[in-house]
């Protein structure tokens, strides 16, 4: 019989390893009343087969809308609704990866959605409607949200620092639109990029210092 | 009344506490549970068969297979035969599945033991461990016909005889006629309906409902006691928040939905003189333990200090009953740390006050008179079974939310003599929602079983460790798990 002196107990099997605590045990190996059955599935694999199917689908399914011009008739409410799903899809699989760091998925989520969005604007003929409304309205919402889930949840500082500055330097990109001259509209930028320099400067303010500390971290050479 | 497919074939409604174990079915939870019996040799197929085949035939409840009607699901007599087979799958697979009319257990064996599962709807511990009791004693006659013949004996329990199994708890024992083509009476009806429990019982089996109280492992345990007190009570827990935050067990759950299970084997007498010098009953001692390696391996148990368990309750010591069906009721009861004195035996000690004025028959008897007066509600009965599965899925999942761990113990076993020199360690199994003891002991042998729907075994290990520091000799038997394991035995 086996026996873990950790534990201070015997064990039937051939545990190479205490089944309770994992230390090393030592003994000659008895037959366990319980036989090994192997394992029907592993949900780990399975999730991991889904995630990157799903990917490769959404991924192809995107590069496949270059090879349809945007003026065949009939295309246009196939190919939107098709988009809305996968894009929908493809939101869902990094919402459930970055589940665990709110200002992380928001990051993912603000990118994702804005360049789709430019990427269907494209795609039908750049009407320009992405970089006038979409992204600007994008960024400002999850600013707003960011700042109300830190609050509410009462998150660390040092874990979403990061990536709340990266949130608000994207609510900044509509300046630039603006500066290009891509909008048919100004108000949605110009309201998303005040609302990104007044929520950075408070950052400043309140936790610069942290930021540094952060960005000294994760940049060490 | 019968049910005609082409043959007139017998029925009986399932009582409440069957139809939530339907209704509380989960991927990683088939409310399934195993006893097994390990030998001093081998088991023999071939004889272990023809013992099922004659064991089978004296019970007709098990030939049920399960049917689902409109309001309710019903047991259906059928003409399959059970056939033994090598321990397979994992422990606790699921039996009963949607549709597929299959029977309701399963028998088998691997190396030394002989292993009984069965769908929770269909018996109750106590009911099985009649049902394995007669196998067992039935492939002992067969494997040693020198020896008197021990067939028809009983087995479990002082309450016993041959003939339980039959249709209805009315053959007087020791009739042991042959079994009529039926299905047995539900217990609970028969007790708790109208009727004084002191009057004879019926002269016909009565095949109304009886209540839900859940089983070892079933979620729907909560609170019989609150859940008696009516449904405006419950809906009012939804809404607020309990004044003491109970704790519950999170992990990672198994690679293919299996039950985690880990047997501790030890010498029962060390374990009982320990709860002895603590003052407390087994049960109770075993519980306390079982919140002290929670406590320990959660580290900091944070806002939620209070852990309960919810423990089944066998009715038949109180309310005679030869009915294998589900028969029992669970009793909550719980410990908030940081109030007092927090060491096992003062715990211990603790919840027994809770626990042994809940498990007086009068207390049991009143609880469950309500809860059949509610059950019996027209309201309640004529809503669609879809519907019904619906709310007990909610009720479950609220009780739930009110349990840390369960404890469910079978006490000691004694089989007829002739047997019992063949028959060492015993033990149990039962799919888990959340971290979960079996206790059973034979032959001086105290098995707890721990089976949980988690890989996490440092609750075990804390329990383990807690039982070796007191200077009792601890065996550890566990099933292989994760792929890590499972590779490691493939080497």
């Amino acid at each position: 019989m086996r026996r873990c002196d950790a534990c201070a107990v015997d064990i039937e099997g051939a545990w190479v390893r205490c089944p309770l605590c994992g230390t090393a045990v030592a003994g000659e190996a008895t037959p366990s009343p319980l036989p090994s059955i192997p394992l029907t599935f592993s949900r780990r694999r399975v999730v991991r087969v889904l995630f990157f199917t799903s990917l490769a689908v959404i991924l192809a399914s995107f590069a496949a809308q270059l090879l349809f011009s945007h003026e065949l008739t009939g295309l246009g409410m196939i190919r939107s609704v098709w988009l809305g799903l996968s894009a929908m899809w493809l939101v869902v699989l990094m919402a459930v990866r970055k589940r665990r760091n709110l200002a992380k998925s928001t990051v993912y989520l603000v990118v994702i959605v804005g360049l789709i969005c430019v990427y269907w604007d494209y795609l039908s003929g750049w009407p320009g409607w992405s970089v006038t409304y979409a992204i600007p309205i994008l960024c400002a919402s999850s600013i707003v949200a960011l700042l109300i889930t830190v609050r509410l949840m009462r998150i660390e500082t040092s874990e979403h620092v990061v990536y709340s500055v990266l949130t608000v330097l994207l609510g900044l990109a509509p300046i630039g639109f603006l500066a290009f001259g891509w909008v048919t509209n100004a108000l949605p930028s110009i309201i998303c990029g005040g609302l990104s320099l007044i929520v950075l400067a408070l950052l400043q303010l309140v936790g610069g210092r942290t930021v540094r500390h952060e960005l000294g971290k994760r940049l060490h050479v | 009344m019968t049910r005609g497919d082409g043959t007139r074939r017998n029925w009986v409604r399932l009582d409440n506490a069957s139809n939530i174990f339907l209704a509380a079915r989960s991927d990683s939870d088939p409310k399934v549970f195993r006893i097994s019996a390990e030998m001093d040799h081998d088991v023999d197929p071939v004889l272990l068969q023809q013992a099922l085949d004659a064991t089978y035939d004296r019970y007709p409840l098990y030939h049920a297979v399960l049917r689902r009607g409109v309001f309710w699901y019903y047991l259906q007599d059928s003409d399959l035969r059970p056939r033994v087979t090598g321990d397979r799958q994992h422990t606790c697979a699921p039996i009963y599945q949607a549709d597929r009319r299959n029977l309701l257990f399963r028998v088998m064996h691997h190396r030394q033991r002989i292993i009984l599962e069965i769908f929770h709807a269909l018996s109750d511990g106590t009911g099985a461990l009649w049902f394995l009791t007669d196998l067992v004693t039935a492939y002992v006659s067969l494997r040693h016909p020198e020896q008197p013949s021990t067939q028809g004996e009983s087995g479990a329990g002082s309450d016993a005889h041959a003939d339980r199994g039959q249709l209805d708890a009315r053959t007087p024992a020791g009739e042991g006629a042959e079994p009529t083509h039926g299905l047995v009476a539900d217990s609970f009806a028969h007790y708790f309906r109208r009727r004084r429990r002191h009057e004879a019982p019926a002269s016909e089996p009565d095949f109304s409902t009886g209540p839900g109280p859940a089983a070892p492992g079933s979620g729907v345990v909560g609170g019989r006691a609150r859940f008696a007190r009516g449904i405006p009570r419950r809906i009012g827990r939804f809404f607020h928040l309990p004044e003491r935050k109970v704790y519950r067990v999170r992990g990672t759950r198994t690679p293919d939905n299996r039950t985690r299970a880990v047997e501790l084997t030890m010498p029962a007498h060390d374990v009982l003189n320990l709860a002895r010098a603590a003052e407390v009953p087994l049960t109770m001692f075993l519980t306390a333990l079982f919140f002290e390696s929670i406590r320990a391996s959660a580290g900091d148990l944070g806002k939620a200090r209070t852990l309960s368990a919810s423990a089944p309750v066998n009715l038949r010591q109180f309310f005679p009953s030869t009915s294998p069906r589900n028969f029992f009721a669970t009793v909550r009861v719980d410990h908030t740390y940081g109030e007092g004195a927090d060491d096992v035996g003062s715990i211990g000690r603790q919840l027994d006050a809770q626990f042994s004025p809940k498990v007086s028959p009068e207390a049991l008897e009143k609880t469950l008179r309500q809860f059949i007066r509610l059950e019996g509600l027209f309201v309640l009965r004529v809503i669609p079974r879809p519907l019904k599965d619906v709310i007990l899925r909610l009720v479950n999942w609220g009780n739930n939310r009110g349990l840390s761990i369960a404890v469910s113990n079978l006490g000691r076993v004694s089989l007829p003599d002739s047997v019992d020199e063949h028959v060492g360690r015993m033990s149990f199994h039962v799919s888990a929602a959340r971290p979960q003891i079996c206790v059973m002991s034979h032959a001086g042998v105290l098995t707890i079983s721990f089976t949980s729907p988690c890989v996490e075994t440092d609750h075990i290990k804390e329990f383990a460790r807690l039982l070796t520091d007191r200077g009792v000799a601890v065996t550890v038997a566990a099933a292989r798990v994760t792929e890590e394991e499972l590779a490691e035995a493939a080497l």
